[in-house]
């Protein structure tokens, strides 16, 4: 029986809620308000070109849908690579802050009616070569800072409330891809330099490469660093079908290498509040959940199997567990968008 | 007293101390030069030079600004002067609270340069006359200088081992108004009495202010000047000290004893109230220090040669081998306090490390314990002996201290051991290799991340960005055993890029030409600008007459397929996909023609130029009249983070032709494009 809904996702509807957009989808993102609200994404479009779109949905249980929410959606210059809410929720907040990169680092207030742009962050001194802004993550910890990485071989800290950078490293040898706070003042970045670097912003000197991919030069796509534990983080690597775990007190070995996706990852992301749940999704169209194994323990040769699976039926390209509706689980594939129940 | 008079004074005296710092300031400005400090004599201690006042001129690794970019390089200069101070002032102000860090400085030690470094360490200096550079010259009351400053014997120049490190290699002192100008720079310039005469001429011609007695120059913390302590302990330290020459009197919060005149070195720092907030600071630093394992052999521990008493050696003093750049300061300053025995307070670190020298004191001293407690507190001991296993060389203590950092605030839920395995609930089903055989949907793997990440032609017209420069340089940078000279390649690196890219916005505000910002389109723009401009010249030439190259130019100039196709409304723009044969624009307007061009426009007589250049905007636009129009295009400019402060406009036969030029606010700034769709956009709703 299980069988056949794996062979067939049309069947595995229940709990399962699509959005179709009218155009591509790539950076989604989760609204950081908690229950009872209830679970609400911000949809980037991806189309190549200026004319773009940010498109916001809630998910209505009753009616089992996503319902769009057309007040709430807005065009965006340049396709979004990133969509981050504030990672801090204003439960009765009229407004929300959600951030958006491109060309440049926006950040945009949603209300109720209206969506404003506050601020467009751009080096200035470059502002007339500005490299694509490839990725970026909000501190949690210390909210006033967003990090970005470019593909100018640097990563940007800025200081959000004064609209300026506050440190500016030139981060790789290579462009950089992802970037992920660890800290308040710690980030990780990995790059086309097949790096996973650790930055801390007290002795920016030094870097410290926690992993490095083993083919030189593979480049490392996709960072996610495990709020929950932060000793773990996952990267992903460019045409390959492996995620690596990597311990940062043991740096350069990885835990572990997830491999039993079929076709390349796109995406990984932590479980918001289990230390070692984690969730990859790629080109075979599988979403798999997996529990790393606990430090020491025995692993089996041929590797680790996922404890779960969601068949999607097409490229999963991108993947979002919602930090405060833990039960969510967001997919996006072409023009859909799937909110899955873990 | 001091801070009676301070406060009597104030006014004046900011005054005072905002034209000696300009003098100083135009001087070193003017011949280039790393730094210039004037030393004049302490109001605290009679017949000491202290420092005064100074201006930093030279490299510069963060810049920490409130409004970042808008200053012009002088007032930059000054403002990180000002920093600089601060942040002397905040490291050596130790008020025992221990919670706010630092609570002035804008800057922290790892944002220097080592220049900087020398720079901030200097203010803890001072001189009696006859000693030192500065004590020479007022005594003797001649020029000294000094070349290969960083090679000079530390009884001629007592900062040498600091100017090495900092690669000063020139330092001059000039005798002037009851004190000392002196003036550094890391190049190497050979003596040159014009250049003297130069500086002193060009200082006598600003006004004068009254300096010597500034309270504004005493060392920091004059407040401090309570504690009976420190005078004494200054006094004593000047008396016993064996290389008499060097006067290096310690800041009072690091209280010290001098110790049995034999071994200088061993006497014993202790950790007094006030140092609490140093000591905090650097309790992660001893965090990693103690959690490694102890390892004699300390290979490139910079400081071994110079501790007499090494054989008492000791894992926490290996501590010293951190490469960042503040604790490499801290092993030179170490060097220098045993060459001298004398211990400079400069900053925290140093305070740590003075008492590493003696590990069996540091562990029955207060501040061990209280240290080895944070650590047990801070590391889970699975955390503890991992942080032990850690390998990673010269790294391992900074890349220590990180993660100590990071785990501290890990929140360790317990892990929920099992999914709702397969559940009815569940969007998953439990995973079975069997069923696992789906085959890879598409030829081309990852291809929308790849779109995003790898090949951003979405945004650059084709072009794909790649990084400026070549890797080789860099690669070294961030190794793990990158060094501070490497540091200074990148700093040097990214001048040039910024040089570079300067010039690049020059290049493009000469040559007419749109949106398009990437250099390879400018290039591309250039050299058919060029090759335009040489047709025209040869046109000239040949017809010889101005008449008939008028009839023939405007005859031939208005390429109308490339004007046209940069009105609003045509597709290609909106996507950022020009061929770059349409950005021709802002020459052409120039001459004129523009009636010519509006009738040929389909969608009305619009037309939009901005050109940015530095924080400037010029916009330029024809478009029909209608009503309030002026206003929203204003409008229109200042929701984009535009100040207009100049606006001409006119009406003829309803065309509304307007020049605005504004200026950004603020580091926001919005690409020509931008600016020019969201006019477009203003225009084009009638």
């Amino acid at each position: 029986m299980e069988s056949s809904t794996q062979e067939s996702p049309a069947t595995a509807t229940k709990n399962t809620y699509t959005f179709d957009s009218p155009h591509p989808v790539y950076a989604m993102a989760f609204s950081s308000l908690p229950a009872p609200s209830p679970p609400r994404l911000a949809l980037g479009s991806f189309i190549e070109g200026y004319a773009n779109r940010v498109d916001v949905v809630t998910l209505d249980e009753e009616a089992r849908s996503l319902r769009p929410e057309p007040s709430s959606s807005f065009d965006h210059p340049y396709p979004p690579t990133k969509l981050m809410f504030h990672p801090w929720s204003l439960p009765n907040s009229p407004f929300s802050l959600l951030a958006s990169s491109s060309e440049f680092l926006r950040l945009w207030r949603l209300d109720s009616s209206s969506v404003e742009l506050r601020s467009i962050l751009g080096n200035s001194k470059s502002s007339e070569f500005c490299a694509p802004i490839t990725s970026f993550d909000w501190n949690d910890a210390e909210p006033r800072r967003i990090g970005t990485s470019s593909i100018d071989t640097t990563c940007t800290v800025w200081d959000i409330e004064r609209g300026a950078i506050e440190t500016q490293l030139i981060a790789h040898d290579k462009e950089v891809y992802d970037i992920a706070w660890g800290d308040a003042g710690v980030f990780a970045s990995v790059s086309a330099d097949g790096s996973v670097r650790i930055f801390d912003l007290r002795d920016k000197e030094h870097s410290t490469i926690v992993y490095e991919s083993p083919r030189p030069d593979t480049p490392l796509l996709r960072l996610a660093w495990n709020k929950t534990d932060l000793r773990y983080m996952a990267t992903i690597l460019m045409d390959s079908n492996r995620v690596v775990i990597i311990d940062i007190r043991t740096p350069t070995v990885p835990v572990a290498e997830l491999q039993r996706h079929h076709a390349s990852v796109n995406a990984v992301a932590w479980a918001p509040q289990a230390a070692r749940h984690i969730c990859s999704a790629g080109d075979d169209g599988q979403a798999l959940l997996w529990e790393v194994p606990a430090a020491g323990a025995t692993v089996s040769p041929d590797g680790i199997d996922p404890a779960l699976c969601y068949t999607a039926g097409a490229e999963i390209n991108q993947l979002q567990w919602s930090a405060t509706h833990p039960d969510w689980i967001g997919i996006a594939l072409a023009n859909k968008v799937q909110l899955l129940r873990v | 007293m001091c801070r009676a008079m301070a406060a009597g004074a104030q006014n004046l005296e900011e005054l005072q101390e905002k034209h000696l710092r300009k003098q100083l300031a135009a001087t070193v400005r003017n011949i280039q030069w790393s730094y210039a400090i004037f030393w004049s004599i302490s109001t605290r201690q009679q017949g000491v030079l202290a420092w005064s006042d100074g201006y930093y001129n030279g490299d510069i690794k963060t810049r920490k600004t409130t409004q970042p970019v808008e200053f012009k390089a002088d007032q930059m200069g000054l403002q990180r002067s000002e920093q600089l101070r601060e942040l002397y002032e905040s490291l050596s102000a130790g008020d025992g609270n221990q919670q706010s860090k630092r609570p002035f400085a804008s800057l922290s030690p790892e944002d220097l340069t080592d220049t900087e470094w020398y720079y901030l360490v200097c203010m803890s200096f001072t001189f009696r006359p006859g000693q030192g550079l500065p004590g020479k010259a007022l005594a003797s009351n001649q020029d000294i200088w000094l070349s290969n400053a960083q090679f000079a014997d530390s009884k001629i120049f007592s900062r040498s081992l600091l100017a090495k490190s900092a690669s000063i290699q020139t330092v001059v002192c000039i005798p002037f108004m009851d004190g000392v100008l002196e003036l550094g720079t890391t190049e190497p310039v050979l003596e040159d009495s014009a250049l003297i005469q130069q500086v002193t001429n060009s200082f006598w011609e600003l006004p004068i202010p009254v300096c010597s007695e500034q309270s504004v120059s005493s060392p920091p913390l004059a407040e401090k000047d309570e504690d009976i302590l420190c005078p004494n302990l200054e006094c004593e330290i000047v008396d016993t000290m064996i290389l008499g020459e060097h006067n290096l009197v310690p800041d009072c919060q690091a209280p010290l004893e001098s110790g049995s005149p034999a071994f200088p070195f061993g006497s014993h720092s202790y950790a007094s109230d006030k140092e609490n907030e140093l000591i905090q600071d650097k309790v992660e630093e001893l965090q990693a220090s103690i959690c490694e394992e102890p390892k004699i052999d300390s290979p490139h521990d910079s400081s071994n040669e110079c501790c007499p008493n090494q054989q008492a050696n000791n894992n926490s003093f290996r501590i010293e081998r951190l490469n960042s750049a503040s604790q490499v300061h801290n092993g030179q300053l170490m060097d220098d306090e045993f060459s001298n025995g004398l211990h400079g307070s400069l900053n925290s670190s140093d305070c740590i490390s003075q008492s590493f020298v003696n590990p069996q004191r540091v562990l029955s001293s207060p501040m061990g314990e209280r240290i080895k407690n944070n650590v047990l507190d801070s590391l889970q001991e699975e955390d503890f002996t991992k942080l032990i296993s850690l390998d990673l060389q010269g790294e391992k203590s900074h890349y220590t201290k990180t993660i100590a950092a990071i785990l501290r605030n890990s929140k360790q839920l317990e892990s929920i051991t099992c999914f709702p395995c397969g559940s009815h609930e569940s969007s998953f089903v439990v995973w079975k290799r069997s069923l696992n055989t789906p085959k890879p949907l598409s030829a081309i793997s990852q291809k929308l991340v790849k779109k995003i990440l790898v090949d951003t032609v979405w945004m650059h017209g084709g072009l794909p960005l790649k990084p400026q420069e070549e890797n080789g340089l860099r690669n070294k940078v961030w190794k793990l055993e990158g060094d501070d000279a490497n540091a200074s390649h990148v700093l040097s690196e990214r001048r040039r890029r910024e040089k570079l890219n300067e010039k690049f916005l020059v290049l493009r505000s000469l040559v007419p030409s749109l949106s398009k910002v990437d250099k390879a389109s400018i290039l591309g723009d250039t050299i058919e600008y060029l090759k335009e401009l040489q047709r025209k010249v040869e046109e000239l030439d040949s017809r010889g007459e101005l008449g008939e190259f008028e009839a023939r130019g405007t005859r031939k100039h208005p390429d109308i397929s490339e004007r046209t196709s940069d009105n609003y409304g045509n597709k290609e723009i909106a996507n950022g996909r020009k061929p770059s044969a349409t950005k021709r624009k802002a020459c052409d307007i120039e001459e004129a023609e523009v009636e010519h061009h509006l009738f040929l426009s389909k969608d009305g007589p619009l037309d939009v130029n901005v050109t940015v250049i530095e924080k400037e905007v010029l916009i330029e636009m024809h478009c029909p009249w209608r009503e309030c129009l002026l206003l929203e295009i204003v409008d229109a400019a200042s929701s984009l983070h535009l100040d207009p402060f100049s606006v001409q406009s006119s009406t003829v036969d309803d065309n509304l032709a307007v020049t605005i030029k504004a200026k950004f606010r603020g580091s926001v700034v919005a690409s020509p494009g931008m600016i020019k769709r969201a006019l477009q956009r203003v225009v084009g709703k009638c």
